[in-house]
């Protein structure tokens, strides 16, 4: 039998059981999560950015570009080392957090171990736009943590950003308090040096003079950025009865 | 926009054949759980939340939390209040929707991985959820909220408390799958494959003896809270096959090579068994 009635007649056969082959021709499809339906969506959210013409790296924006790379995607996000994050999701909470949360590992795993289908491009949202951004650069301002610091002077926090750390460095920064509380602001954990990116807080958080900032290992040089703008204009929760 | 156009010109021209057509096309989902869909408006038949025709958009809700009195101490009584916003403007979400007969589910675990606790914060009518806690002891805590913002996702989100005063060690865990006594039943654990490892699914057979008067609790036949040695991965899950009977499984994805502490709650005749195994995950070769 030549390979293309062969194929048809597998196809057949198939389709008289309930399973479906992909575009791959070695692909069961066990899951009903697709590309076009689920993936994408992540995707354009966490990792289009850098992952599209224009980009970066290598496009992921569409089903032909991504397939090849879906266990590699599954492997990278798994391990945390993508997208690139580098920090603990829940120590400290961070607005510009790119990492992914449960249920977005699941999703992605769930599609991978189920044959990667591609779905109907009826489900493919419209794609996302990406405005030019200005590369991050260090303000003036900031202040340099090496080992254990005691702030002399209050300051309104609104990030930390790693100046100097190993890659794959783990360690966790925490703020004592002068009333004898504890804040966590930063745990990083599988970090690089490439990510060079910093980590602003959702909240800016005041940490008054006294406070000792602890936890940078020997070796290692981390900022603490200042609020550079009052900090009612900064992403806060609003109340329903809040009295500003 | 041009598909809803489509359709529109299609169901004019056509009429009932197209209605038909089109409600083919609607496809419904299980909020919870993707792989349960249906092409007609239903019940999840694994968790019994309604099926969802809009598609989810995996968009994480912030989740604030903040704890009274502010310097806390280790066997003083706590309270924790969380908030959750919209991610889109920053305003605080109200409503929610049930999941497993709760708005907010709680899970507390010490880094040295010997307290657990899942319990219920209460909505206020300032859109809050409050729990009184007294931490046992200093040190770490993660705490992870499992709740679902009406119009949104299933969200699972994790936060850390550090109570002044100690601190604790991270556990050296080993394999321990032997039998547990949960209160009133034993609790036994078959993996397979025997040895997990990272990143594809290890199916969890858990056995219960004697069985005889289960009940569903939180109207789900068992709850599991899976944590990572370190605290980093926490994986919220329920069984994939369960009736009633003897055996139950879930399938768990986990993700990095670690010791992972799997806490399982199933209720026998109004008691609620609670156990943990230690489940080590190594890479292959």
């Amino acid at each position: 039998m030549s390979a293309r009635p062969k194929t048809l007649w597998m196809k057949s056969v198939a389709l008289l059981f309930g399973v479906s082959f992909a575009g791959q021709a070695h692909d069961i499809i066990t899951t009903k999560i697709t590309f076009d339906r689920e993936i994408v969506r992540l995707f354009n959210v966490h990792c289009i950015s850098c992952h599209r013409e224009g980009g970066t790296v290598f496009p992921l924006a569409t089903y032909s570009e991504a397939r090849p790379w879906a266990k590699a995607i599954a492997e990278e996000i798994l391990t945390r080392r993508m997208p690139p994050w580098g920090a603990v999701k829940g120590f400290g909470d961070f607005r510009n957090d790119r990492g992914l949360t449960p249920e977005q590992f699941e999703l992605i795993v769930d599609w991978e171990e189920g044959g990667a289908p591609e779905g109907e491009g009826k489900d493919i949202p419209t794609a996302p736009k990406f405005p030019e951004v200005s590369v991050p650069r260090h303000p003036a301002d900031e202040i340099i943590v090496r080992g254990d610091l005691r702030l002399s002077r209050s300051i309104p926090l609104d990030g930390l950003w790693p100046v100097m750390v190993p890659d794959n460095a783990d360690f966790q920064i925490t703020a004592e308090l002068p009333d004898g509380s504890i804040e966590p602001l930063l745990w990083l954990q599988n970090y690089k040096k490439p990510f060079g990116h910093p980590f602003l807080l959702r909240t800016p958080l005041e940490l008054p003079a006294g406070t000792l900032v602890r936890g940078v290992p020997t070796g290692a040089i981390v900022a603490l950025l200042p609020v550079s703008v009052p900090a009612r204009q900064t992403g806060k929760l609003s109340m329903p009865h809040e009295h500003d | 926009m041009r598909n809803v156009t489509r359709r529109l010109f299609l169901s004019a021209a056509t009429g009932g054949l197209c209605v038909r057509l089109h409600a083919q096309d609607v496809v419904y989902q299980c909020p919870m759980d993707p792989e349960v869909r249906s092409n007609t408006p239903g019940i999840c038949p694994r968790c019994g939340m309604k099926l969802s025709s809009h598609i989810p958009e995996p968009v994480e809700f912030p989740m604030d939390l903040t704890v009274t009195p502010r310097s806390l101490r280790a066997g003083e009584k706590a309270q924790l209040e969380f908030a959750v916003g919209d991610p889109q403007n920053a305003k605080l979400i109200e409503h929610f929707q049930i999941v497993h007969e709760r708005l907010f589910h709680m899970f507390v675990i010490s880094k040295d991985m010997t307290y657990f606790l899942h319990d219920h914060p209460v909505l206020g009518s300032d859109g809050k959820f409050r729990f009184e806690l007294t931490f046992p002891k200093p040190g770490m805590y993660r705490i992870l909220g499992d709740f679902f913002p009406d119009g949104a996702t299933p969200q699972l989100s994790v936060k850390t408390i550090m109570v002044p005063g100690g601190s604790q060690l991270a556990p050296a865990l080993t394999r321990d799958y032997s039998t547990r006594d949960g209160g009133n039943m034993n609790i036994s654990l078959v993996t397979d494959p025997a040895q997990p490892y990272p990143g594809t699914k290890t199916i969890m057979s858990f056995e219960m003896n004697p069985a005889e008067g289960l009940e569903k609790y939180l109207g789900a036949w068992g709850h599991m809270l899976a944590a990572s040695d370190d605290l980093i991965d926490m994986i919220h899950t329920h069984p994939f096959i369960a009736d009633g009977g003897p055996q139950m499984q879930f399938n768990v994805y986990f993700p990095r090579a670690r010791t992972y502490r799997v806490w399982v709650q199933f209720q026998r005749k109004g008691m609620v068994n609670t156990a943990y195994f230690d489940v080590p995950v190594k890479d292959l070769g």
